[in-house]
């Protein structure tokens, strides 16, 4: 390849950074065309977070070249936070002001004298919304906003500076089907008008119908650079992972064999039993049923009520009509001990904001619900069966960390979501309630959390996995999908995919 | 192209577990004592300052039992702060509860009820008053979830305000035994106030670090949502941690007249700086879930050397506030260096 060739947008060679003893990256290279969509991919620890700070200045290379196309098309050499619009996995955005302000936020246009111009605001912010068709929202407060309409305005932000690189971590995280492939078409518009896209997503399926090629990060070097069209998702896990393809399908020969083996019984005695239950505004007169060993999926659509009522289920919110019993026991009364103590354990929808406390150890974190019940005679905790509890748990979800007594803050985001499962499991629980348990996490971290899914289920433990990923529906026995706060449809494992996307939509004939 | 078999299962080899391990406990012990080396400082540059620094009697009578009171305060704001709140208006506890008790025990002539109580029978209204200063405190913060600081302040001004009303602005003395016991005891030689303060630091201590309810607190405040998600009672815990602040106070209170044999109306005024900066220096975050009682203390005693220094070495008495105050910033960003050590990995 040549090397310093001005057409190209990103021109990154050889670089290299080390944290301490850790090479984060240990000579990647990165070569973007002006126009062409990129997918970033890698598994976590693989680099791609630090080659993603360096592009936009956050971190200093210890050696390499990196050639950034400037907001005036010119190619500069350094890395520069003005010349890259970032749109990140968290929002950005401020929640009680205007999508217009938004939008100008902190490059504020001014007036002669200095107040700032609000007319300039809105106008600016009407045209960059126009490009996307939803100009209709520029007076709204984000607050008020759709989960794909936030996005869509983060990503005008973005670009409003004059970037002509966009740089895209996890876009589709929190929105559902839809919103997804309605965010997909607006990028592909993107690309058109010339604007280069670096897409990075853990979502494999996505990368082929949003990048014209891939670049596979790992062990901080670009292990394969190609296009989209020679590739497919099985040949990009194996990259990633570093098996060559002969090593994977006989992993998957064994797999198939122990599937076989697995096969589901008959699933015992019923478990959970939810009837009638409505939940605020969200869930109206649900009814659903949990066997022992079973694992069953339960989505929809953003707002469809599924998680409102696995909530419900959990304590976290009040069941306003109907009956929940787990095991005899009533659950709905809003209170989350009541679920501990009925068998339920509980992994949040956002393990940043109740999943876990940051700064505490991973095996104080993976104990906290059962806290009570390690006391010793004198009634303080007892820290050698808490050792032994949180070996057994780590042992289960595969946590791998330096020690029980490192930071979960200090922990990839895989190894924090099994902190966040264990902690589910502590109180050795009948029935485990799982919101998006795989959001965010890599493949590796995926497999190793569905492992332990399906041996706790072939335990006799009953699962319910409340999901919007297709992944995490298929290892469920059968699948509920709920539509606009009911129940709409029920799947046995096995159905096809337009079966589930029919129903999740709302379509009449999935009814079952 | 490197070939890296995917572990799905597994923990990472035991040698490196162990070894890591240790030195995470060390770290942690390190940050807890990351004072240790000022506080040593200080004491040399006391003893090259004023040869009396350096005596038993100093360390002993002028040093720690004026920091007694401070300290059990700090203890009290630490707990709170911990938990992930604050409370401005145990300094007024501090003013309040002493002056309601020894106003209730005093004849009218002496500037009290005439009511003619028991001590004991005032110690018991005055845990009474500082319960309910609790309740109040945490029942605004926890179930109407107003702003703690804006509450305690409110809560600040109402208490110093009755301690003003009560006392008419006025020094009560003449102090029945009960009192003055509290300043006055020795045992083994050393001031009873330095038992208390070690007593109820080593009882806070072995709370907070080992009992479920102190890691709940640290869990609280640390995270909130996540304590409440994981089956944690934040809003008792919370009314909790506000009534049990307010009655640590209100004993430091009744220690700190019992030292001067009188209750003046501004006792505690001006205090809570202190204390929070004690706090702070010892290394209790202000945003909730981290720091120590044994940092806290070394933030107390820091702060109580310094003190002391300065009044030996005769600095003129104007421009000691001034020192104080530039002391404190310095000690501030000493222990942000001091913790900032710790490498951090941006990926």
């Amino acid at each position: 390849m040549v090397t310093s060739d001005p057409t190209y947008a990103i021109e990154i060679r050889d670089l290299r950074k080390a944290f301490g003893s850790t090479q984060a990256l240990a000579g990647a290279d990165l070569v973007v065309r002006p126009g062409e969509s990129r997918a970033l991919l890698g598994r976590n620890g693989a680099g791609k977070s630090t080659l993603i700070a360096m592009l936009t200045g956050l971190v200093r290379p210890d050696a390499g070249l990196i050639r950034i196309q400037g907001t005036d098309g010119q190619v500069k050499d350094g890395a520069g936070a003005d010349s890259i619009a970032c749109v990140y996995q968290k929002s950005t955005l401020v929640n009680d002001l205007t999508v217009a302000e938004n939008i100008s936020l902190g490059a504020y246009p001014r007036k002669k004298w200095g107040p700032v111009d609000w007319q300039a605001i809105r106008s600016t912010a009407v045209e960059q919304l126009t490009e996307w068709g939803y100009e209709h929202i520029a007076d709204r407060t984000v607050a008020d906003l759709e989960p794909l309409e936030k996005k869509i305005v983060e990503i005008c932000r973005a670009l409003s500076r004059g970037p002509r690189i966009l740089l895209l971590d996890e876009p589709t995280a929190g929105l559902d089907e839809g919103g997804s492939h309605e965010l997909f078409a607006q990028i592909n518009s993107l690309r058109e008008r010339g604007v280069t896209v670096i897409y990075v997503s853990h979502h494999l399926e996505e990368i082929f119908k949003v990048c014209d090629s891939v670049t596979i990060l790992r062990d901080g070097k670009d292990v394969l650079t190609a296009p989209t069209s020679e590739l497919t998702v099985e040949k990009i896990v194996n990259v990633m992972a570093g098996v060559t393809d002969e090593e994977a399908s006989a992993k998957s020969r064994d797999k198939d064999e122990h599937a076989r083996l697995t096969q589901r019984q008959e699933p015992g005695e019923v478990v959970l039993e939810v009837s009638g239950a409505s939940v605020g505004h969200r869930v109206s007169g649900v009814d659903l049923v949990v066997r022992a060993g079973e694992c069953v999926g339960l989505t929809g659509l953003d707002g469809a009520g599924h998680v409102q009522l696995a909530q419900a289920i959990a304590g976290q919110l009040r069941m306003d009509a109907g009956t929940m019993l787990h095991k005899g026991k009533p659950l709905g009364t809003g209170d989350e001990i009541d679920a501990i103590n009925a068998g339920v354990g509980f992994v949040p929808e956002d393990r940043h904001f109740n999943g876990y406390v940051p700064e505490m150890s991973v095996e104080e974190n993976a104990t906290l619900s059962i806290v009570d019940r390690l006391r010793s005679a004198g009634g303080l905790i007892n820290t050698k069966q808490r050792r032994r509890l949180f070996n057994e748990l780590s042992g289960t979800w595969a946590i791998k960390c330096d020690g029980p007594t490192q930071a979960v803050e200090e922990l990839s985001g895989g190894n924090q979501q099994k902190v966040v499962l264990a902690r589910a499991l502590a109180s050795k629980p009948d029935t485990l309630v799982l919101v998006h348990p795989t959001a965010g996490v890599d493949m590796t971290a995926k497999e190793s959390i569905y492992e332990s899914l399906q041996s706790l289920r072939d335990s006799g433990k009953s699962l319910l996995i409340v999901s919007a990923d297709d992944d995490d529906l298929a290892i469920c026995d059968r699948v509920v999908v709920m539509y606009k706060g009911t129940v709409h449809a029920e799947l046995a494992a096995g159905y096809e995919e337009w079966e589930l996307v029919g129903a999740v939509q709302g379509a009449e004939e999935a009814v079952a | 192209m490197t070939t890296q078999t995917p572990t799905l299962t597994g923990t990472p080899p035991r040698g490196r577990a162990a070894q890591v391990g240790r030195s995470i406990t060390s770290s942690n012990w390190a940050r807890e004592l990351a004072l240790l080396p000022v506080i040593a400082l200080a004491m040399i540059v006391g003893a090259l300052m004023s040869p009396q620094f350096l005596t038993a009697n100093n360390i002993l009578n002028n040093i720690l039992v004026t920091s007694a009171v401070l300290g059990i305060v700090v203890v009290a704001e630490s707990i709170i702060l911990i938990s992930g709140y604050f409370d401005l208006s145990l300094e007024s506890v501090v003013g309040l509860a002493p002056m309601l008790a020894v106003w209730l025990v005093l004849p009218a002539a002496a500037g009290g009820s005439g009511w003619g109580f028991s001590a004991w029978a005032a110690f018991a209204v005055m845990f009474v008053l500082a319960i309910v200063v609790g309740l109040l405190n945490g029942t605004l913060v926890a179930r109407l979830r107003l702003n703690a600081f804006i509450v305690t302040l409110a809560m600040l001004i109402l208490l110093r305000g009755l301690t003003m009303g009560l006392s008419g602005g006025q020094t009560l003395s003449g102090l029945p035994p009960e009192f003055l016991a509290l300043g006055s005891t020795r045992w083994f030689g050393i001031s009873i106030q330095i038992w208390l303060f070690a007593l109820i630091l080593a009882a806070a201590t072995v709370f907070m670090r080992s009992h479920p309810v102190g890691r709940k607190l640290y869990a609280m405040g640390g995270n909130n949502a996540a304590a409440a998600a994981a089956g944690i009672k934040t809003t008792r815990l919370t009314i909790g941690v506000f009534v049990a602040g307010s009655i640590i106070a209100a004993f430091a209170g009744l220690m700190l007249t019992g030292r001067i044999a009188s209750v003046t109306a501004s006792q505690g005024e001006g205090m809570i700086f202190t204390v929070f900066a004690a706090a702070v220096i010892g290394g209790i975050s202000l945003n909730g879930g981290k720091g120590s009682m044994i940092g806290a203390l070394c933030g107390v005693l820091l702060l109580g050397i310094i003190q002391n220094i300065l009044v030996l070495s005769q600095v003129p008495s104007f421009w000691i506030e001034a020192i104080y105050g530039l002391i404190i910033l310095g000690a501030l960003v000493f222990n942000y260096l001091a913790g900032s050590k710790r490498s951090r990995r941006v990926v």
